[in-house]
């Protein structure tokens, strides 16, 4: 750590003066007075060292081209995707923007986890990671498993090292140069990236290890927390063990030996074990009991940003179903202001949803009977808008015995002046409105509209909801609110959000998994599944 | 689009049950978590039961009313408990609520039983909140506020009414039964051990729910004190425009100078934060204080979106429709490119937060955002607080107590424009009926509770 690096940490103080970049009272400047400084807008420092004011362009056509072809043509989880330096882009749940890109003053944070093996801190990490960047922090999580890539799987060595004490010299030299870099990188994602929440995803069960990164990171000005999962259920502890042997670590070897070096990995940690205490001085936790069944929250001093992970744990489980999208059927006039029940074409397009989807959950319960544990056998739920044609596409769920309810929260984006309007018609009668939205098409608002951000915002409560539930839920709604619910769960940018496309002729699942989620999409009528990875 | 539409998609019914001693800020806590709910729209109320237990008659019980070894005063209070669940059920049919609060002790696993019981019977969500406490002077502090404030100690003197107080707690330690994770493992519960040094959570099982306890992780039980100011008079003020970043006029750098003589003779030797929004015209009010400063993009003014800059009577001129829709329903309408008094309150979450959090906290902010923070203490409904008269030039302190907020306001005697639009014109002005109706500071320095 060079006195360098160190000095490129701005302490509270220097952010306030130098990072919000707010031009102080020393130059008043010119007659304008009119606000530039928006809610989504912040201004950023030119390199001359000065600061000058202009409206952040959301992103420039080129990019978000990139961008989106990256998530429409592949639809990949987007929450591994590293936080870079100058990238302003804001996220789809954040609520306003700031000059150092840091949010609520909740200054630097490390979050590290504790627990033995098979204990869902991957899973806790990239959740904790997908949710704080939906509200706009900038956060990264370092998994130690990307450290120990290239050692052989087989060796001796491999399971020294995933002992939290190495035996051997070569395991402890191993260990020792394993975390220095992880560290190094936290450090820099700190400095360079200008990065606010990192996530230590590793064992970190020795109270000395512990004590060490708290000391680090604390003379850095980073403040640190601790998440110790703790997970007394067999019946948790078995279904993470499956879960864990599906990961890289174990993808060539058998079922049976990848279970017997799992189990190893945890007996040879389990009598190292020094679960978190109220002796550990100074230092704030939370034990995260059985899967979000209780937490225990101790001393902690650091607000907003942390109550609200907390808050997000509160709502976390263990989810065994996946999340299906779907479009309603269509309706006559296939009009906003019309609320209508489903025509001919509608109803015939729900029976073959229906039958779509629950030959689907068909195929996976037979999979999961032959013996397939990444399968699962929850229940079905269906959501569905309050609209007529919405809630009329899941009558045959009704009659099949499955649950639908209606979900006021599931409203479309609601049009304002622009409803039932064409492209070609709203350019011509709003033509001003229609070239200010092209600037910004998430935040934008036409007249007596929603823009895609209130949506999301408004639909928080049903994010958390979908991360507590553990049934499968088949959401049938309009486009504009799917396009928001899978830019959670893919971690999507606000360029990418209103771009997505859901047609008719598909539906989308998303299932669960520690490392990141999944998008299938199945064909309607034929079931056929396209595994985009 | 209502935002208890938002929270309550599902018509869930919650009841939180206050659990714990006497005189461990469990009133305090209950009337945070009204004001805050009923903030974000959300139907609210809190049913006290020793208010309940007055209206059977006991209104000045002495200590030994609460001794359980007394089987007729045990009845007593039992059937007040009744009465106050009865009532509560009620509401919850009457007016569709969706949070009622129980304001009680419920310090024995045989009454929580029987309360969980009660509550599935009527298809509600039971929730404890336990506030457990062993440090002495946060207990006494309350118990001065209780002696001083209940209307079952307003007879005795301090002392005697300290004496009897803490003869009440005793019996209720005879009986006391915390939470134990072991054997209320089945239900939801939050336990919070010396206010915030240790927070246990159980098995919470809806959204409403995380957003309370949420909540309530950020109270500080602390007596403390807010103090709240609009800018100085700004050159847009004097220009009667809305919005912008324009600088102060020189009555308004008068007014930041006189703020910090203000500050050091009414917060003697205090340490204050001071929390600005990012806009110029607060910045510079707060140039001539030595306090740490903190800027939040969340405290920037309503954004007037395209009338940003202009006068209201140039906005009646031009977007006539909107300058009547805005008065016919100032909470919800939202300027064109703009935001509405509900997205300001919804971009405030993080600092309502944090300043339950803090201690001494100056903040400088704008006429729009100081009506919704204003509104939030002191409970004021939505329907009212966009018209609230908040007068430039004004110094506020707010002191929140278990019973209400109290308010001192102190003028500068430095004269600014008046900012005031009443409904139905573009004239501005504080000398109308309206606004006098409306101005929260009535008088050169008023004590206000909230309600």
């Amino acid at each position: 750590m060079s006195a360098q690096q160190k000095s490129n940490i701005l302490s509270d103080e220097e952010e306030l003066l130098n990072g919000l970049g707010s031009q102080l009272l020393s130059h008043p400047s010119s007659n304008n007075m009119a606000r530039l400084n928006k809610r989504w807008t912040h201004t950023v420092p030119n390199h001359n060292g000065g600061h000058h004011r202009r409206a952040r362009t959301i992103a420039t056509p080129t990019s978000s081209f990139t961008d989106l072809s990256r998530h429409q043509q592949h639809l990949i989880d987007g929450v591994h995707d590293p936080v870079i330096m100058n990238d302003d882009t804001l996220s789809p749940g954040q609520l306003y923007s700031t000059d150092s890109g840091k949010l609520f003053h909740a200054g630097r944070i490390l979050v590290v986890l504790v627990g033995l093996p098979a204990t869902s801190k991957t899973l806790l990490s990239v959740a904790i990671t997908r949710y704080t960047r939906w509200l706009g922090v900038r956060t990264e999580s370092f998994h130690i498993s990307k450290y120990k890539a290239d050692v052989d799987k087989g060796s001796d060595l491999s399971l020294d090292i995933q002992s939290a004490a190495p035996v051997t010299e070569e395991g402890k030299q191993f260990k020792k140069t394993m975390i220095k870099s992880i560290v190094r990188d936290m450090i820099m994602f700190f400095i360079e990236n200008r990065g606010q929440l990192a996530i230590y995803d590793a064992l970190n069960i020795l109270a000395s290890d512990r004590e060490e990164l708290n000391r680090v990171f604390s003379k850095l000005g980073v403040k640190v927390l601790f998440i110790e999962s703790i997970m007394n259920d067999a019946e948790l502890v078995h279904r993470n063990i499956e879960m864990a042997i599906q990961s890289n670590d174990y993808v060539e070897c058998s079922k049976e030996e990848a279970i017997e070096r799992y189990m190893k990995r945890l007996t040879i940690n389990e009598p190292l074990y020094e679960t978190m205490t109220k002796e550990e001085k100074g230092v704030s936790f939370i034990k995260y009991i059985n899967f979000g069944e209780k937490l225990v929250v101790m001393n902690n001093q650091y607000g907003y940003l942390i109550n609200k992970i907390v808050f997000f744990l509160m709502n976390l489980r263990d989810k065994k179903g996946c999340v299906y999208f779907a479009r309603c059927g269509t309706s006559d006039k296939d009009k906003y202001i019309d609320d209508e029940y489903l025509n001919e074409e509608g109803l015939e397009y729900s029976k073959l949803l229906t039958e779509t989807m629950l030959r689907r959950l068909e195929d996976k319960k037979k999979r999961a009977e032959q013996g397939d544990k990444d399968e699962n056998i929850s229940p079905l739920i269906v959501w569905t808008s309050p609209r007529k044609r919405t809630y009329d596409s899941g009558r045959f769920f009704l009659e099949r015995g499955i649950p639908v309810t209606k979900r006021n929260l599931l409203k479309q984006l609601n049009p304002g002046a622009i409803a039932d309007l064409s492209k070609d018609e709203i350019k011509e009668k709003y033509p001003a409105e229609y070239k200010e939205s092209l600037r910004d098409p998430y935040h934008y608002r036409f007249p007596r509209a929603e823009s895609y951000h209130d949506l999301a915002v408004r639909m928080e409560p049903l994010l958390l909801e979908l991360e507590h539930t553990s049934n499968n839920v088949l959401i049938i709604a309009h486009e504009s609110t799917i396009r928001v619910l899978f830019g959670y769960l893919m971690a999507c940018t606000c360029i990418e959000v209103p771009n997505l496309k859901f047609t008719r002729d598909h539906i989308i699942e998303i299932s669960f998994s520690p490392f990141c989620n999944k998008v299938r999409r199945i064909s309607i009528p034929d079931g056929a599944i396209n595994y985009v990875v | 689009m209502g935002f208890r539409i938002i929270a309550n998609d599902q018509d869930v019914r919650i009841c939180v049950f206050m659990v714990g001693l006497p005189a461990r800020g469990k009133s305090f806590i209950s009337q945070k978590i009204v004001r805050y709910l009923s903030w974000l729209s959300i139907k609210v109320k809190c049913f006290n039961v020793g208010s309940f237990r007055r209206q059977l008659g006991i209104t000045q019980p002495d200590a030994e009313f609460f001794n359980f070894a007394n089987q007729e005063y045990v009845n007593i209070r039992r059937q007040s408990v009744i009465n106050t669940m009865e009532s509560m059920f009620q509401w919850f049919e009457d007016e569709n609520g969706t949070v009622a609060i129980l304001d009680g002790t419920s310090i024995t696993c045989e009454r929580r039983t029987w309360l969980v019981e009660e509550c599935e019977k009527h298809n509600i969500q039971p929730m404890f909140l336990e506030s457990w406490s062993d440090n002495e002077d946060l207990i006494m502090e309350n118990v001065k506020e209780i002696n001083t404030k209940s209307p079952d100690y307003a007879h005795l003197d301090v002392a005697s009414a300290t004496r009897d107080f803490m003869k009440k707690i005793e019996y209720y330690e005879k009986v006391y039964e915390t939470f134990d994770s072991e054997k209320d493992g089945h239900l939801t519960y939050v336990k919070m051990v010396n206010v915030s040094d240790e927070v246990i959570i159980n098995k919470i099982e809806t959204y409403l729910q995380s957003r309370i306890v949420f909540y309530v992780m950020n109270i500080r039980i602390k007596p403390r004190c807010i103090w709240l100011s609009r800018h100085g008079e700004s050159i847009y003020n004097v220009e009667q425009k809305i919005g912008g970043d324009s600088i102060l006029s020189e009555r308004g750098l008068a007014y930041a100078r006189k703020l910090k003589d203000m500050i050091e003779e009414n917060a003697p030797g205090e340490t204050l934060t001071v929390w600005t929004s990012t806009l110029k015209r607060t910045q510079e009010t707060a140039q001539f204080l030595s306090f740490k400063k903190l800027q939040w993009k969340a405290l920037d003014e309503l954004d007037a979106g395209v009338c940003d800059g202009m006068t209201y009577e140039e906005i009646e001129a031009k977007y006539p429709e909107d300058f009547k829709a805005r008065d016919a329903d100032k909470y919800e309408y939202r300027y064109r490119g703009g935001e509405s008094y509900r997205d300001v309150v919804i971009r405030l979450e993080p600092v309502i937060m944090e300043l339950e959090r803090q201690e001494n906290i100056l903040i400088i902010t704008h006429q729009a955002v100081l009506r919704c923070i204003y509104a939030y203490f002191m409970n004021v409904p939505q329907e009212e607080s966009p018209w609230m008269a908040i007068p430039l030039h004004t110094l506020m302190k707010l002191e929140p107590k278990a019973y209400g907020t109290k308010v001192t306001a102190l003028k500068a005697n430095i004269p600014a424009v008046s900012t005031y639009k009443e409904k139905g014109t573009s004239q501005v002005g504080e000398n109308t009926k309206e606004s006098q109706l409306h101005n929260i500071l009535r008088r050169d320095s008023e004590v206000a509770l909230s309600r």
